[in-house]
């Protein structure tokens, strides 16, 4: 027994030692590692190594690709970041979190700058930039919120499809009511117009109701982001978050037990989504019976634009050893055919402007609406390094109205309070 | 002092006893140490720093400790995380007992091992997989539950999505996962315990309910205290499962002390603050614990 | 009489409840995504011979090898927790010395701590011994249980003194009453152990994530979430997934069972 139980240690001993051991000798190839969380676009992602053999023949270096997984991606990067080795040299994330809140980021070449000053859609020039200089690439077009419509829900409601509607209070909720089927019984309704979302964090849920509060002419912050009452809880916000929570509370044409407002619109459960243009791709695999049109989304004092709360973007690490080939290598795929053939891998829109009208584009669902939504005003940005606390306190403000829990101006006052409170922190 | 010097020179039979105690220890003790200590200063040192936009760090002493104890999200949480722990470890100590007991009472050990297994199978999926199955049983449109509680009359229940319901419904989860555990736990238990003393009292005449008052309880004394010990640790750092499905929702009915330390360090960025957090954590479990293990923990006699 | 039936009925019936939610898990792996999506709900698939998901989730990550990097894993844990734990629950239950229940106290309070709040501050330090993605990376803060420490000292101290005095004046050392007369008699908690501790170091996720970046050093967990991202999750590819992770923790477990089965009829505690 003694022998057999020293043994195990011994075996054990030696397992150790040869599991300290480094891994398998890494090829003596020199190489730019990129980490991304995008894994729903494995395509894209892989792209990029597919450039690096090609950009390898010039430079010497290849490009590694490494996916994290979504879920706990900010602790990773934090980790490896705060490390100095270990760390990658081309990371995807939001400039103002990475480069505002920390230090991570390289300033982006002036050459490189220019160029993309020349080639983005107007409505991107902020994203990538922190305290107006750039730090990083826009990765996509398309972020921000369109309206899907269900053809055949219309048609069945005796509403014309290609005739959207155009205005929140007027002919939308109009809309909405003659698309939801109440529950005879007095329960929740069989069919809603509307596919709201309410469940998951709080600043998920501001994201949804941005559109609303720009359509309002509100603004979350001052424009120099600096302050939250007066403007997260002005009048123009109360009444866009009063029409919100009427659509679920008083009109009842949204429904808190529907779940996820992706399946409710995939199950035909719900009329009308307001989601992002990576969402017909998720229809065609998961709900291909839906017949779907996208617009622009619907206006009241003014449109909502394309606005998004999570600009995704390509960084370089400040203290990374090859960050200067980082940069030859950004340098050698930012070009209209590069950008077009990259994002065509995965079926999603284009960032340069010059490829915003290629036939590929033109033949996407979303064309026209898109289009549409570039021509409205640049709806206001939060670029802020508090962005993901600030938009987490402002949509707690948001889910009690939906929920039942308070009065949209007692709630938006607490909120904007607390907002103030952690921007002077 | 002395007995520290004692302990590595140990004169008499009695010190050598002593020393040869702490050698068995010293292996645990020397990886705990070597692995944890240094993280663990660290971290508790960011609870007297402020992270400035730009990573710099500033000393502010006691700063975030008033500003995380007086944060009425903070307290919102430890309430949740206190709610959710009155559901989850009674009923996962007390049920876990009764299967263990019945399954003891399996004189087949084959058909013990197979019903045994499927208790245990819970905790062989990772938490995420099965809270993601879960929030889709729990689904109120789809989901199974609702489906099946429509043949006895009952109407579609919100679930996760019910400010109400959310809580036992993710206690149900934490039930489910950690039953196998602790069942096994009292089973091997019970299986230890020699047979002779229920031979003694089936002798002397007690019933079912006697000897299992008077003899498996105490007998089991010292796991259950273990048991309520790990089950008010776990479920009081729960947070795989919240933060795969409701993340902390509805309207933060859900939001755990975890969750909250984990968005303030990692979405947050306040990493000073989460850090208060943990030690709060850190400081009440330990009184906690102490409380159980000294007034419950009885001496068995033999 | 009755009463064993109903008893029986009940455990019978609670494990039911229990093992439910694998069989929706493998039912829905065998579905494809709209059949996943279809209201009023489908119990059955549609075919119940649909593999497709499954030969979907190898071809797009390599999860023969995260199973093999996740059973590496798990036996290293396991095994030397085992061992660390025993040694160190003898010592705590049957010995007296100074500071043995500060130690104790110490040991248990590592479980107190949160570990998110410790992650960053670990992987700066594994960075500094070169361990970042190596399986000693990945293994190195889960060799000891405390757990382990805990289950260890509780069975232990059930054993009768008089059993260790009898072999101590029959002039054993410390080492060997460890291991003829302490070890034996608590072969059951060795074995829960064990499979407890395979089980929890297989589900680890947020530390192999965060110390791995090779996709070869991948362990399992890794690749289930691999099927979850930003905006939804591929329920199909997802429960395929999950029900490959559980399939060979059913097979230890299975075969390990046997193995507590043998080592309670052989210590012959119970009669």
């Amino acid at each position: 027994m003694k022998r057999r139980a020293a043994m195990t240690l011994a075996v054990l001993a030696a397992a150790t030692v040869a599991f300290a051991m480094p891994g398998a000798s890494i090829a003596q190839q020199k190489k730019l590692v990129m980490w991304t969380h995008w894994d729903q676009n494995p395509d894209f992602n892989k792209w990029y190594a597919e450039k690096g053999k090609e950009f390898a023949k010039k430079s010497g270096y290849e490009v590694e690709v490494v996916t994290v997984p979504y879920q706990g991606y900010e602790a990773k990067y934090l980790a490896a970041l705060m490390s100095k080795s270990g760390a990658p040299d081309i990371f995807m994330g939001m400039t103002h979190q990475w480069c505002g809140q920390y230090d991570f980021c390289d300033r982006m070449p002036d050459d490189l700058a220019k160029t993309y000053e020349q080639n983005l859609p107007k409505y991107m020039s902020d994203v990538g930039k922190w305290k107006n200089v750039r730090y990083g690439i826009p990765i996509e077009h398309g972020n921000f919120q369109q309206m899907y419509i269900n053809v055949d829900m219309f048609k069945k409601a005796g509403l014309n499809p290609d005739n959207p509607p155009m205005k929140f209070t007027g002919d939308w909720l109009a809309d909405m009511k003659k698309l939801t089927i109440a529950d005879p019984k007095g329960g929740d309704p069989t069919q809603v117009g509307f596919a709201i979302r309410s469940k998951g964090a709080p600043v998920g849920i501001t994201d949804k109701f941005l559109p609303f509060a720009h359509a309002w002419g509100a603004r979350m912050l001052s424009p120099d982001l600096s302050k939250a009452t007066g403007y997260a809880n002005s009048p123009e916000m109360i009444a866009a978050l009063t029409f919100f929570g009427d659509l679920v509370n008083k009109d009842k044409v949204a429904s808190l037990s529907f779940g996820n407002p992706e399946d409710a619109f995939g199950q035909k459960r719900a009329a009308v989504i307001f989601r992002e243009s990576w969402f017909f791709g998720w229809l065609k695999k998961n709900a291909p019976d839906v017949n779907f049109k996208v617009y622009a989304l619907p206006c009241e004092k003014t449109c909502p634009g394309a606005g998004a709360l999570f600009p995704w973007t390509d960084l370089v690490y400040k203290n990374s050893p090859n960050k200067a080939v980082a940069w030859e290598f950004m340098r050698f795929i930012s070009n209209a055919k590069d950008d077009m053939e990259h994002h065509q891998m995965q079926g999603i829109l284009p960032v340069w402007t010059a490829n915003l009208d290629t036939d590929y584009v033109k033949q996407r669902p979303d064309y026209q609406s898109t289009k549409a939504m570039l021509a409205q005003p640049v709806p206001p940005t939060y670029f802020h390094p508090k962005s993901n606390e600030l938009a987490t306190a402002f949509g707690e403000a948001v889910v009690g109205v939906m929920f039942g829990k308070g009065q949209p101006k007692p709630l938006l006052d607490e909120a904007a309070a607390k907002m103030d409170r952690i921007l002077k922190d | 002092m002395r007995q520290w010097v004692r302990l590595a020179f140990p004169k008499t039979h009695l010190e050598r006893r002593k020393r040869a105690g702490f050698l068995f220890v010293l292996p645990a003790l020397l990886f705990f140490g070597s692995v944890f200590i240094v993280p663990l200063a660290q971290s508790v040192m960011y609870s007297f720093y402020r992270i400035q936009p730009g990573g710099a760090k500033e000393f502010v002493g006691l700063g975030r400790y008033e500003k995380v104890l007086t944060d009425s999200t903070f307290w919102s949480a430890v309430g949740n995380t206190v709610q959710l722990l009155l559901f989850s470890v009674p009923a996962t100590v007390v049920l876990a007992l009764a299967v263990a007991l019945g399954l003891n009472q399996i004189a087949s050990l084959k058909w013990r091992n197979v019903w045994a297994s499927m208790y245990f199978l819970p905790f062989a999926t990772s938490l995420v997989a099965a809270a993601l199955v879960w929030q889709w049983i729990y689904e109120p449109v789809y989901g199974f539950l609702n489906y099946a509680l429509s043949f006895v009359g009952i109407p579609p229940q919100k679930w996760l999505q019910s400010l109400v319901e959310v809580k036992p419904a993710i206690a149900a989860v934490s039930v489910w996962v950690r039953i196998g555990f602790d069942t096994m736990i009292f089973l091997a238990a019970l299986q230890s315990i020699p047979q002779e003393y229920y031979e003694a009292a089936g002798i002397d005449g007690a019933s079912a309910v006697q000897r299992l008052r008077y003899i498996t309880l105490p007998m089991l004394n010292a796991q259950i205290i273990m048991v309520c010990i790990l089950e008010l640790i776990f479920n009081f750092k729960i947070f795989d499962q919240v933060y795969a499905t409701t993340q902390g929702g509805p309207a933060g009915e859900s939001q755990t002390i975890i969750m909250l330390l984990y968005d303030t360090a990692f979405k947050f960025f306040r990493f000073g603050d989460a850090s208060v957090m943990a030690v709060f954590v850190f400081v009440t479990l330990m009184v906690v614990t102490l409380l159980q293990w000294r007034f419950f923990r009885k001496p068995i006699e033999y | 009489m009755r009463l064993r039936w109903v008893i029986l009925l009940a455990v019978a019936c609670g494990a039911i409840t229990v093992f439910f939610p694998f069989f929706w898990m493998a039912v829905t792996s065998l579905k494809t995504a709209p059949e996943i999506q279809r209201v009023p709900l489908t119990i059955a698939p549609d075919n119940w011979l649909n593999f497709g998901n499954y030969v979907e989730v190898f071809k797009r990550e390599p999860f023969l090898r995260y199973l093999v990097n996740s059973a590496i894993v798990a036996s290293v844990a396991a095994v030397s927790s085992v061992v660390v734990s025993s040694l160190a629950g003898f010592g705590f239950a049957k010995y007296r010395f100074p500071g043995r229940d500060v130690f104790f106290l110490a040991i248990v309070g590592i479980l107190m701590v949160p570990f998110q709040s410790v992650v960053v501050p670990l992987y700066v330090w594994m960075n500094e011994f070169g361990l970042l993605d190596t399986y000693a990376g990945i293994v190195l803060p889960d060799l000891v249980s405390v757990f382990g420490v805990f289950l260890m000292r509780q069975s232990i101290e059930m054993i009768p003194n008089d059993y260790i005095d009898a072999a101590r004046i029959d002039g054993a050392s410390d080492l060997r009453i460890f291991f003829s007369v302490v070890l034996p008699s608590v072969k059951p908690a060795i074995a829960t152990l064990l499979i407890i501790k395979f089980m929890w170091s297989w589900n680890e996720f947020f530390w192999p994530m965060v110390v791995t970046t090779s996709q070869h050093m991948r362990v399992v967990t890794i690749g289930v979430m691999s099927f979850t991202n930003m905006y939804y999750i591929d329920y199909n590819l997802l429960t395929a997934a999950a029900v490959i992770s559980i399939l060979p923790i059913l097979v230890i477990f299975v075969t390990l069972q046997r193995w507590v089965v043998q080592a309670v009829v052989m210590s012959g505690l119970k009669g």
